[in-house]
């Protein structure tokens, strides 16, 4: 008789269980811009190369994702442009459906939105001479010197892996620029910089390599209101194909000069 | 055995009693007591051995965010990288609402503590009082409120403040950025009475603390029309301040001094908010004959959020913060310390003021801290 309750309250949680992946995303929000034809996108026009207001239209990266993601929904991308400050007031506030922005995946916000998968990495990455082979991981700079953005995250990455790796040495430089070209000129035998920085001095400059993996990771996303998970999942699905079609590189290319491994 | 059957004890009734085993209490028991044995002794925390700030630049300061720090070893710790900065003066917010009961008791446990604390790091304390109790305001209020009723018990809390931390807190500031009415709990006030509450205050303090400090201010500076409802323009609400007979009521002003995106030698102007602005302030302290008075720059200091609009470079912020010491000791003999926003936060606030910080919440130094260590000879 005693288990007639576990096998009651174990049907009841397995079909709990179900009922909830069984549940249709919700969908309002992707139901009226269907209707209208019109993805409303919130961009910070002041962030080059990912958005950039020039005569009475946006340029950048993530102009050109937004408009390519609106065009395979069947949509048309109507910007909104806000400040920095004001880009998750906007979405809470429905002025806008999405935010396409260089917004960086923030797991504190999660309650209230949610982000698409991640379509670029602005992290931290390690870069050393061309042709370099012997640094493939910060764990290689033992006795080197590796060049920095005074202040930057890459500095406070440095500091933090001196205590790990001996005798490596850091140099601060002014500019993201002045390390890199610290590198190229044999005056460091490798820098950390951050991810953008990088791709846009590779883009312009040889002599310079990605090695391995980026040393921190800044996930670049679109950001939709939590409860708008139909609309996540055709942004989703759009980015996929993006991805799959090579479009997404190619506008990566475009903008940023060069793309890296999986940013 | 140790089966305890209640009918046994019980012979005026033949009625079946349900039994008890305590077997299973002692074996709780025991478990309980065996974990509790397990447990580590509770963290001791000893101020330690008295401390002396080494440093070359005297005039150096933070304003530290120790108000909502509840482990002790954190407060300590967070004065001892202060210490190990080179930077001899701490600004400490002590929220009067936090420990002034109705009845008049006051809870003095956590003010003790870091005050305690900074004391044996040798570093100097100027304590900002703010906030009014629930029983000191109209309800649906927020604790900013403060109005004319509440000035006395204001007075009450400010002078047994600075009567219990005699000898370990240098300086009180009255307030906080008065020319916001945001800092009134949105009440719309002028200098006349901030004025007013400075006359209450002052006595008081001096009575019960000759040697403590009043610092009044710390003004924000802003470039607001008049008859904004948000805020006073900061050089405007300073002269309304002497002209409403406040030059007897503090012996020093605390003012607020962002750089913003501007680098520290640039040129103040009235329509500029820039570091400079303490130059303009100066001279309507000049104007009044208060030339006497000294300056405590309580607040100061520029961000690096990658995006924020009033951010500068890492590189930058650095290089700005090192210069602006660096003017302020050569060009400001009536400055007699600046504090750095912030020097760290209990945790982060996910917003552009994370970018103002030296120290991550975690402990780790960012560069800043590093480079202000070695500019103060550490």
């Amino acid at each position: 008789m005693r288990r007639i309750p576990l096998i009651l309250g174990a049907f009841l949680s397995l079909l709990f269980l179900l009922a909830s992946g069984c549940r249709e995303p919700q969908g309002a929000t992707w139901q009226r811009i269907e209707e209208s034809g019109v993805l409303r996108v919130g961009v910070d026009p002041t962030y080059p190369p990912f958005a950039v207001a020039e005569g009475g239209d946006v340029r950048g990266l993530d102009a050109d994702l937004a408009r390519a993601v609106a065009a395979d929904l069947g949509l048309e991308a109507q910007f909104t442009y806000f400040g920095f400050d004001g880009l998750y007031d906007a979405l809470a506030t429905e002025q806008v459906d999405v935010l396409i922005s260089a917004m960086v995946v923030a797991p504190h916000r999660m309650k209230d939105f949610a982000y698409s998968d991640p379509y670029f990495n602005a992290g931290q990455l390690l870069l050393t001479p061309a042709g370099e082979t012997e640094i493939e991981e910060m764990r290689d700079l033992r006795g080197r010197t590796v060049a920095v953005e005074l202040g930057s995250p890459g500095h406070m990455a440095a500091n933090q892996w001196q205590r790990r790796v001996p005798d490596l040495t850091v140099n601060r430089y002014d500019t993201p620029d002045a390390a890199l070209d610290a590198v190229a000129a044999g005056r460091a035998e490798a820098a950390i910089v951050d991810g953008i920085s990088a791709r846009l001095y590779l883009g312009a400059n040889d002599g310079v390599q990605v090695a391995g993996d980026p040393v921190t990771v800044e996930p670049y996303a679109m950001v939709v209101r939590i409860e708008d998970e139909l609309l996540l999942e055709k942004l989703n699905e759009s980015l996929d194909r993006l991805q799959e079609s090579g479009r997404l590189d190619r506008m990566i290319r475009r903008w940023l000069g060069t793309r890296i491994g999986g940013s | 055995m140790n089966i305890l059957r209640l009918s046994d004890s019980s012979p005026q009734t033949d009625r079946e009693w349900p039994s008890f085993s305590l077997r299973p209490g002692l074996h709780i028991f025991f478990l309980l007591l065996f974990a509790n044995l397990l447990q580590p002794p509770p963290l001791l925390i000893t101020p330690g051995p008295q401390q002396t700030v080494e440093t070359s630049h005297p005039i150096l300061g933070v304003h530290t965010r120790l108000t909502d720090e509840v482990e002790e070893w954190k407060v300590q710790r967070t004065l001892e990288m202060v210490r190990e900065m080179g930077a001899p003066w701490i600004v400490e917010f002590f929220p009067w609402a936090y420990y002034h009961a109705e009845d008049g008791g006051i809870a003095w446990s956590h003010p003790d503590m870091v005050v305690k604390h900074a004391h044996a790091q040798g570093l100097k304390v100027i304590a900002r009082i703010g906030w009014t109790p629930g029983w000191a305001r109209p309800e649906d209020t927020p604790p900013t409120y403060l109005d004319a009723s509440a000035y006395d018990d204001f007075a009450t809390f400010a002078a047994a403040f600075a009567e219990r931390y005699r000898g370990q807190v240098d300086a009180l500031i009255v307030g906080n950025e008065p020319n916001l009415s945001f800092e009134w709990g949105y009440r719309q006030t002028t200098a006349a009475d901030y004025v007013a509450l400075l006359r209450e205050v002052y006595p008081a303090v001096k009575e019960a603390n000759p040697e403590m400090v009043v610092l009044a201010g710390a003004l924000a500076p802003n470039l607001e029309p008049p008859e904004s409802p948000w805020a006073t323009n900061d050089l405007a609400y300073l002269e309304a301040m002497y002209e409403a007979g406040a030059a007897d009521y503090f012996d020093g002003l605390a003012v607020h001094i962002y750089g913003l995106t501007r680098p520290p030698e640039e040129p103040p102007a009235a329509d500029r908010l820039n570091f400079r602005r303490v130059e303009l302030m100066r001279e309507v302290m000049v104007e009044h004959g208060d030339e006497d008075t000294q300056m405590y720059i309580t607040e100061t200091g520029w961000n690096d959020h990658p995006r924020w609009t009033y951010a500068v470079s890492p590189a930058e912020r650095i290089r700005y913060t090192l210069d602006a010491i660096r003017y302020a000791e050569a060009t400001w003999p009536y400055v007699e310390m600046m504090a750095i926003w912030a020097f760290r936060y209990p945790a982060p606030t996910h917003k552009p003021a994370d970018y103002y910080t030296l120290v991550t919440p975690e402990f780790i130094p960012k560069p800043i801290y590093e480079e202000l260590k070695t500019f103060t000879g550490n």
